[in-house]
């Protein structure tokens, strides 16, 4: 094979490329929670180093103050949970989404580095 | 050390009222249960449901759902326990469907002794609680007023397991109750068994969701076996597994923490839970613990919003797309010059393909052929309502703009008359925690009535 040399594997990918499952849904009527579930312990490690995954960053992706934002490790499902006071109770004249079931699309296009393990396919 | 018997206790359905599907219930059967429960209900559709009164499943199949469940559990001579009857458990849903046993009963030729427990909490009751400074709201919901108590039609606490052991001591076949933890359905009959709360209550908490926890999830019945020990997830549809990893990740559902779940009598604490596969089908589950804490009740109401008026259009110009926002502040001008000053507060917007979903921070890089226009009032009154969605879609249809192409209508009604009367507007107005004084307090608010059918 002619042409130039490889060049370095990307070194960012997608949330949504990276996660099995992203979902948004009410804990009850006052909270927002969003569940992330990875393949592998490697993109779960990932996801928890990721930059744009912090607590303080999400809470500015959507607009809420970084107190009103928790994220929880969930190693035993390689999952991550993060929990946010909704702006308006669900249901209120001016709520878009009863269930919270859509408000997870805000963080698809997250990025998340390659772990150091990152090299393997 | 296992010295308990073990207990079958068989989840038929996590929302009773939808369709529960025959073949895994059946098969539940043949396991011989030693009871069987069904949730009915949450806070999850919204407001209106308890505000109103009203179920959110359809009479036909509840009736079939309630005769399945009935028919199954009197087959067997085994304790049904349905919780939080009609979608909110306030006094009308729990009415509802104590009229639907009845008639089930008559019509089947059952005969049985029916409980019903009672979940609506004295106005009189919560504003004490008010004053004593031992009402405090749930996470960000804000404190309640006075008006937020007396306006709400129904308020409702969740109870736990006391009123529905003090039902089944008292003789019950069937326990239809108002609103209730869902996790009471299944404590109870473990508990008067002698069993360990922190597995009962994790035991509960998974297979109230019926076969939620499973992969691939869905809604089929399941049967959870209680031991000293620990407890044993059984699917009963056989495509349905429990793993180690499906039944972990349960605990992440609708759940703030997936490590704590707080309840009226304490703390589950889920940091030590242990899952292990039994076979391809079934889990283990064990090191659950539990915290005892001062009882207190989560209460839930609903107070009136206003009344609600909506019309639904949609747009393909590509110069009505570009300047939307603008039209629609001009629209509303107009409207508050036309309906009075405050008619622009009460009307609100959704641009679905632009923000009507999630609150983006940055317009999309290419704007869409099309978009849904979904424009709501909610006013004080229905003939308030009315007018300002009916002069607003008028406005919205002919507003002139410079460069406006389309000059015979900015927008496409899928229907006529385009404007709907969607109904009342409901908010919750109570979604609080009430300190109470004892355990006892725990039975009285929760009133039980026996009857024989």
């Amino acid at each position: 094979m002619t042409g130039p040399a490889p060049s370095r594997r990307p070194a960012s990918r997608r949330l949504c490329d990276v996660a099995r499952i992203v979902r948004s849904k009410n804990a009850g009527p006052g909270l927002l929670t969003i569940d992330l579930f990875f393949n592998s312990e490697a993109d779960y490690a990932a996801a928890i180093a990721a930059e744009g995954l912090r607590a303080e960053a999400v809470a500015e992706r959507y607009g809420v103050s970084a107190n009103r934002v928790r994220r929880i490790p969930y190693p035993l499902a390689n999952a991550i949970k993060i929990t946010m006071d909704r702006k308006m109770t669900a249901g209120s004249p001016g709520d878009g989404d009863v269930y919270g079931a859509q408000q997870h699309a805000l963080l698809l296009d997250v990025e998340i580095p390659e772990g150091p393990e990152g090299e393997m396919s | 050390m296992s010295k308990l018997e073990p207990v079958r206790l068989m989840s038929a359905s996590g929302q009773l009222g939808y369709g529960v599907l025959k073949p895994a219930f059946e098969r539940g059967l043949a396991h011989e249960p030693h009871m069987i429960g069904a949730d009915m209900g949450s806070v999850d559709p919204g407001p209106a449901y308890l505000g109103m009164g009203k179920m959110a499943t359809d009479p036909e199949i509840t009736r079939r759902d309630l005769t399945m469940l009935l028919e199954g559990a009197r087959g067997l001579g085994v304790p049904l326990i349905i919780g939080t009857a009609g979608t909110a458990g306030a006094a009308p849903h729990l009415d509802a469907v104590l009229d639907m046993v009845r008639g089930i009963a008559r019509d089947r030729g059952l005969s049985f002794k029916l409980a019903s427990i009672r979940a609506d909490i004295p106005k009189e009751r919560v504003l004490q609680a008010r004053r004593a400074g031992e009402l405090s709201p749930l996470g960000a919901f804000p404190e309640a007023t006075d008006a937020d108590i007396t306006e709400s039609p129904h308020i409702v606490a969740q109870m736990d397991e006391a009123p529905f052991v003090a039902a089944l001591e008292g003789g019950a076949d069937v326990v239809i109750a108002g609103r209730a933890c869902d996790t009471a359905i299944y404590t109870t009959v473990a508990l008067m068994r002698g069993h360990d709360r922190a597995l009962s209550t994790h035991m509960a908490k998974i297979i109230e969701c019926a076969s939620l926890c499973c992969d691939p999830g869905g809604r089929d019945s399941i049967m959870a076996t209680l031991d000293g020990d620990g407890f044993t997830l059984d699917c009963m549809n056989p495509d349905r597994h429990a793993s180690p990893t499906s039944v972990a990740a349960h605990a992440l559902y609708e759940q703030g923490d997936p490590f704590t779940v707080r309840e009226p009598g304490g703390e589950l604490d889920l940091s030590k839970a242990v899952y292990t596969a039994l076979d391809e089908h079934r889990v283990r589950v064990s090191g659950a613990l539990w915290r005892d804490m001062k009882p207190s009740l989560k209460l839930e109401a609903a107070a009136p919003a206003g009344f609600r008026c909506a019309f639904f259009a949609g747009t393909s110009d590509p110069r009505v797309i570009e300047r939307i926002e603008t039209i629609w502040t001009e629209v509303k001008s107009i409207v508050s010059g036309l309906a009075g000053e405050d008619a622009g507060d009460l009307l609100r917007a959704r641009f679905y393909g632009l923000n009507g979903v999630v609150n983006w921070p940055s317009p999309p890089d290419m704007p869409p052929r099309e978009i849904g226009i979904l424009v709501e009032c909610v006013a004080p009154t229905r003939e308030r309502a009315k007018a300002v969605i009916t002069v607003t879609k008028q406005y919205f249809l002919h507003h002139g703009f410079p460069g406006r192409l389309s000059t015979a209508g900015n927008l496409a009604f899928p229907f006529t008359p385009p404007e709907l009367e969607v109904g009342p507007a409901w908010r919750f107005s109570l979604h609080h925690v009430m300190q109470i004084s004892d355990r006892a307090e725990m039975r009285d608010l929760f009133p039980i009535a026996y009857e024989d059918l």
